[in-house]
C-alpha cells in the first residue's frame, strides 16, 4: 500500500440468482460496482494499471455466501457508512454490500488470513430422513478420511483436519438442514457438498440436489474464531 | 424477478456450462412485468456473443423508453441447455422477465452473419413458434428480422413475418406502433402484415412471389399493393439519436466487453469488396461534443474499465484528435482506458494509437487486404505499400512489438502472382518492423498474417461474380503457405469450408431455405463455432433439397439479370455498381466521397435517400 491511502473492508453476500456466478464473475461486478458508486479508489501503477483490490477465498459457482469479504484501498478517506451507501446503490440486488469498515494496512491479506468456513447446506429431497441421514453422515465422518474425484484427481482429506467441529444436523420446513465448519487451507479445501454426498450415496440417496450457503468467513488463530471485520 | 418459469429452469443451471448465461439480474437491464406489449429481441448466438451487438442496444433502449411497451434480452441457449429445456419441457424464455417468447407479441431477431441461419430455426424451435412465416396463427408472435443479413434476406425470408432493411431507430417503432394498432383494430395476420409492409423500409416475404419471367431486377416480384423494391431505412442525422449510455452490463466474460460509443455510422471509402461499405452509406458523424459526453456518461453508468470509439473506420472522423485529447485528459488516472476497433494504414492512426493506449502496446491491426499494387487497385483499397511499411515503422518506433494484418484471397482477377505478393508483402513488413526496433528487443516481433476467403456479396461492384471454387480455395491457400516466410509470422487463413457455406447463404435465394431446414433437422446448429460446423451435414442437406451448394456460391449474373436480392436497395444505384465493376477491371481507383467530389452512388439527394454526408468538423479535402 502507498503512502497516504486507506484499506477498505466490505462485507457482502452473494444470493438469490447471482450464487450461480464464478469468483472471477463477482470480482468483475464488484469492480464495476465500485467505480459506479465513484468510490475514490487507488489504482495500481505499471503499464496495465488497474483497481486496488483484494478478494477473500472464492465461492464456487452455485454457492451462495453471507459473509464474503473484499479489500479496496482508498486515495482519500471516506466515512464507511458512506462508502457502504454508494456501493449499495450501485451494486445488483443479489450481490449486497453489508457492512464496512477501514482495517490497517499491516494485516495479511483476506485470502491468507481466511482459513474456516462455516455452510449451511439445504438437501432438496423431500423423502429423507434426518436421523437415517445424520446416522451416514456420521459414519462418514468416523471414517476419518474422504475420498474426492475432482477433473481426474484423487484427493484425500483427514476429516478431522478438514472439518473445525462437528457438523449439526436439522430439519426444517423445507428439509433437512446440514451445517458444516470447514478448514480452508493452501493444500486445497473440503468442498462441503462431498461430505454430504458420501453420506447421501451411503444411504443410495445420490443426486439429491443441495443448495450451498457458506454462512460465514472467519479467521482462526491462538486467541480464537473472529470475522474478519 | 420470479416467475414460474423460473423454478424450471434453475434447476437445469447445476448441469449446465457457464450458468450466468441464463439468470438475467445484469446491472442496466429494464425490468417491466405490467408492460401490455412484449417484445422479444433475439440475437441468434449465445448470450457471449450476442451481448456485444449495439444494434440490439439501441433498439432495447428505444423500445423500452415507449409507454407500456418491454424489450427483452433473449439469446440461443447453447447445445447443453438446449438439451436440458427440451427434456424438461421448458421453453425458450427472455432474460428480463423470464416470460416465454411464444408468449411476447413480437419477436426480433438480428441477423448478423449468414452462419447464424441455423440459429433461428433452432430458437423458434425452442419457442415453440411455428418455424415458417405460413404456419403461424394469430396467436403467435410477429416473427421480424433486421440486421446485416437484411440486405439479401431469401434464403431465411420464409421463416419471418416481416423483415427490416436498414437502420431501426425509428422504423422498429414504427412497426410496434403498426402492429399495436392493427391489434386494436382486431386485424386478422395478413392484414397485419399487409399494414406492416406499407412502412418503408420493411419487406414482408409473403407478398412476394418468384419472378417466372426471367426479366427485371429481381428473382422475386411484388404481389398487388406491395412496393416493387424495398429500400432501406436510414436516419439522416445521427447526431439526433443518443447513445445508449446505461446499457446491460454482463457478469461474465463477453466479446467486446466494453462501453461503444458509435462515432460515425456508413463508410465512403469505396472498397468495392466491403458490403458494409456499400450498405451502411452515407457518412454520418457525431460531433466530438456529443462523443464525449455520451463516452463518459457510458462509463459512469456502467462502471466499464474500457471505452471503445465504434464505427466502421474510427479513424476518418474529422474531430477524433481533438475526441482523443479531450477523452484521455478526463480519464487519466482511473486506470480507464479508450480503444480503437479499426485503424487505417496511415500514419494518423498510429498517433492516435499512440494517445488511447497509454502504456499498453498489445498490438495494431491493419488491413492491407491484397498482396499487390495491381490487386489494391483492382478492389480500391486505397493503400500502399509506402503507407503499409511506413506506418508499421512508425508503430514499431512507438514500441509497438506486435502487429496483425488482415488478408483476402480469392478476389476478382486474382492470380497467383498476388497471392505471392503477400507472402512478399509481409517479409517487407518484418523488415521494417526489426529495423525500428532496438536489436535486444528484436525477438519479441510477432506479425500475425490472417488471411479470410472473398465471399461476394449482394449489393456491392463485385457482388455480380460467383465465388471462387472450393478447390480453387485449397489450391490457392497452398499457394499462400510456399509463399509466406516462416520466422516472426503467425499465419492462420480462414476454413475453406465455412467460407463455402458463407457463399451459399451470401448468393443464394428463396429455394435455400428448405435446404437450411433440411441442415438444421439434421442437427446443424451454431455453425459459427468450429467445433460445431459440419459441412458434410449441410452439403447432404442441401442436396436432400435438390440444391447444388458449389453451384450456388459460384453463380455469376450478367447485366440485366435478376438476382436473388434485385427487390431490396440500399439506395446505391445498379447501375453505379457495375460502374465500380467496370473501373475495377480496368485497375481505376475511385476517390472517397467525404474528402473529394460526389462518386454518384445515388444515395444523397432528393432523387437518392433525402440524405448527405454529416461532419462533425471541417470536411478534409484530398489527402
Amino acid at each position: 500500500m502507498a503512502p497516504g491511502e486507506f484499506r477498505l473492508r466490505v462485507r457482502y453476500g452473494k444470493i438469490g440468482r447471482l450464487r450461480h456466478l464464478s469468483h472471477l464473475e463477482v470480482i468483475h461486478a464488484i469492480e464495476r460496482g465500485a467505480r459506479r458508486a465513484d468510490l475514490p479508489y487507488a489504482v495500481t501503477r505499471g503499464f496495465n494499471p488497474h483497481m486496488k483490490l483484494a478478494f477473500g477465498p472464492a465461492l464456487p459457482v452455485a454457492t451462495a455466501g453471507l459473509s464474503e469479504y473484499f479489500d479496496i484501498w482508498l486515495t482519500r478517506y471516506m466515512p464507511a457508512e458512506e462508502t457502504l451507501n454508494r456501493l449499495a446503490g450501485a451494486m445488483p440486488p443479489d450481490l449486497t454490500p453489508v457492512s464496512s469498515g477501514y482495517v490497517g494496512d499491516d494485516l495479511p491479506s483476506l485470502s491468507a488470513a481466511c482459513n474456516i468456513a462455516l455452510y449451511e447446506m439445504r438437501i432438496e429431497r423431500e423423502d429423507l430422513d434426518r436421523g437415517t441421514f445424520a446416522k451416514a453422515l456420521d459414519a462418514v465422518v468416523r471414517s476419518g478420511e474422504l475420498t474426492v474425484q475432482r477433473k481426474g484427481k484423487t484427493k484425500v482429506f483427514d476429516l478431522a483436519r478438514s472439518l473445525s467441529k462437528e457438523p449439526r444436523v436439522s430439519v426444517d420446513q423445507t428439509g433437512v438442514v446440514v451445517e458444516l465448519a470447514v478448514r480452508m487451507g493452501q493444500e486445497g479445501s473440503l468442498r462441503p457438498e462431498a461430505l454430504v454426498g458420501a453420506a447421501l450415496s451411503r444411504m443410495d440417496a445420490e443426486g439429491a440436489a443441495i443448495a450451498v450457503t457458506r454462512i460465514d468467513t472467519l479467521i482462526e488463530d491462538e486467541k480464537g474464531c473472529a470475522r474478519p471485520l | 424477478m420470479t416467475s414460474s418459469l423460473w423454478e424450471r429452469i434453475e434447476p437445469l443451471l447445476s448441469r449446465v456450462e457457464r450458468p450466468a448465461r441464463y439468470i438475467d439480474s445484469e446491472w442496466g437491464a429494464h425490468r417491466d412485468s405490467d408492460a401490455s406489449y412484449r417484445a422479444a429481441l433475439l440475437y441468434p448466438d449465445t448470450y457471449e456473443v450476442g451481448m456485444a451487438n449495439q444494434a440490439i442496444a439501441i433498439l432495447y433502449d428505444r423500445l423500452n423508453a415507449v409507454d407500456g411497451v418491454a424489450a427483452e434480452r433473449v439469446y440461443l441457449p447453447w447445445v447443453d441447455m438446449a438439451e436440458q429445456m427440451r427434456t424438461q419441457s421448458v421453453p425458450l424464455f427472455t432474460l428480463e422477465t423470464c416470460a416465454a417468447v411464444a408468449s411476447c407479441d413480437l419477436l426480433g431477431i438480428t441477423l448478423p452473419y449468414e452462419l447464424t441461419y441455423s440459429n433461428i430455426l433452432e430458437a423458434l424451435d425452442l419457442a415453440g413458434i411455428p418455424l415458417r412465416a405460413a404456419d403461424r396463427s394469430d396467436a403467435d408472435p410477429l416473427v421480424v428480422g433486421g440486421g446485416p443479413c437484411a440486405f439479401n434476406p431469401e434464403p431465411i425470408a420464409p421463416f419471418f413475418d416481416a423483415i427490416l432493411v436498414g437502420e431501426g431507430e425509428d422504423a422498429a417503432l414504427e412497426i410496434v406502433a403498426a402492429h399495436r394498432a392493427a391489434r386494436e383494430q382486431g386485424y386478422s395476420r395478413e392484414a397485419t402484415l399487409k399494414e406492416l409492409s406499407r412502412i418503408p423500409g420493411v419487406y414482408v416475404p409473403a407478398l412476394y412471389s418468384p419472378n417466372e419471367s426471367g426479366q427485371g431486377a429481381s428473382a422475386l416480384v411484388a404481389q398487388a399493393g406491395a412496393p416493387e423494391v424495398v429500400t432501406k431505412r436510414v436516419v439522416a442525422d445521427l447526431g439526433a439519436y443518443d447513445t445508449p449510455t446505461c446499457p446491460v452490463v454482463p457478469f461474465m466474460d463477453v466479446v467486446h466487453d466494453r462501453v461503444g460509443v458509435e462515432v460515425l455510422r456508413g463508410c465512403t471509402r469505396g472498397c468495392r469488396f466491403c458490403q458494409a461499405g456499400m450498405v451502411y452509406r452515407p457518412v454520418r458523424e457525431r460531433s466530438a461534443d456529443q462523443i464525449v459526453r455520451e463516452a463518459l456518461a457510458g462509463i459512469r453508468c456502467t462502471g466499464y474499465d474500457e471505452l471503445s470509439l465504434t464505427s466502421l473506420s474510427t479513424t476518418d472522423h474529422s474531430q477524433l484528435e481533438e475526441v482523443m485529447r479531450r477523452l484521455t485528459r478526463r480519464l487519466e488516472g482511473t486506470g480507464i482506458s479508450v480503444s480503437l476497433p479499426s485503424l487505417r494504414v496511415d500514419a494518423f492512426s498510429v498517433s492516435m494509437a499512440r494517445l488511447v493506449g497509454g502504456g499498453r502496446k498489445s498490438g495494431l491491426t491493419f488491413a492491407p487486404e491484397a498482396g499487390t499494387q495491381r490487386l489494391r487497385d483492382v478492389i480500391n483499397k486505397n493503400v500502399t505499400e509506402q503507407d503499409l511499411l511506413d506506418t508499421v515503422s512508425s508503430a514499431f518506433t512507438s514500441g509497438w512489438r506486435r502487429v496483425k494484418l488482415y488478408f483476402m484471397i480469392g478476389l476478382p482477377t486474382e492470380t497467383d502472382e498476388d497471392i505471392e505478393g503477400i507472402g512478399r508483402l509481409v517479409s517487407k513488413v518484418f523488415r521494417a518492423a526489426r529495423e525500428a526496433t532496438p536489436p535486444q528487443q528484436r525477438g519479441g516481433i510477432r506479425v500475425g498474417v490472417s488471411v479470410s476467403t472473398f465471399v461476394p456479396k449482394a449489393h456491392t461492384p463485385f457482388g455480380f461474380d460467383g465465388q471462387i471454387s472450393y478447390h480453387e480455395v485449397l489450391r490457392r491457400q497452398q499457394v499462400l503457405r510456399d509463399s509466406m516466410p516462416k520466422k516472426g509470422i503467425d499465419l492462420a487463413y480462414h476454413d475453406a469450408q465455412v467460407s463455402l457455406l458463407e457463399g451459399v447463404m451470401a448468393r443464394g435465394g428463396r429455394e435455400l431455405a428448405d435446404g437450411i431446414e433440411a441442415a438444421w433437422r439434421g442437427g446443424a446448429r451454431f455453425d459459427a463455432w468450429t467445433e460445431q460446423f459440419d459441412l458434410g451435414l449441410w452439403t447432404t442437406a442441401l442436396e436432400s433439397v435438390g440444391l447444388d451448394p458449389h453451384a450456388i456460391a459460384t453463380r455469376s449474373f450478367d447485366r440485366g439479370e435478376p438476382t436473388p436480392w434485385g427487390h431490396i436497395s440500399s439506395g446505391v444505384g445498379e447501375g453505379y455498381l457495375w460502374h465500380e465493376r467496370e473501373r475495377a477491371f480496368a485497375g481505376e481507383t475511385t476517390e472517397d466521397c467525404s474528402f473529394d467530389d460526389c462518386t454518384g452512388c445515388g444515395v444523397c439527394g432528393d432523387s437518392g435517400l433525402g440524405v448527405d454526408i454529416v461532419l462533425g468538423g471541417e470536411r478534409r479535402g484530398s489527402r
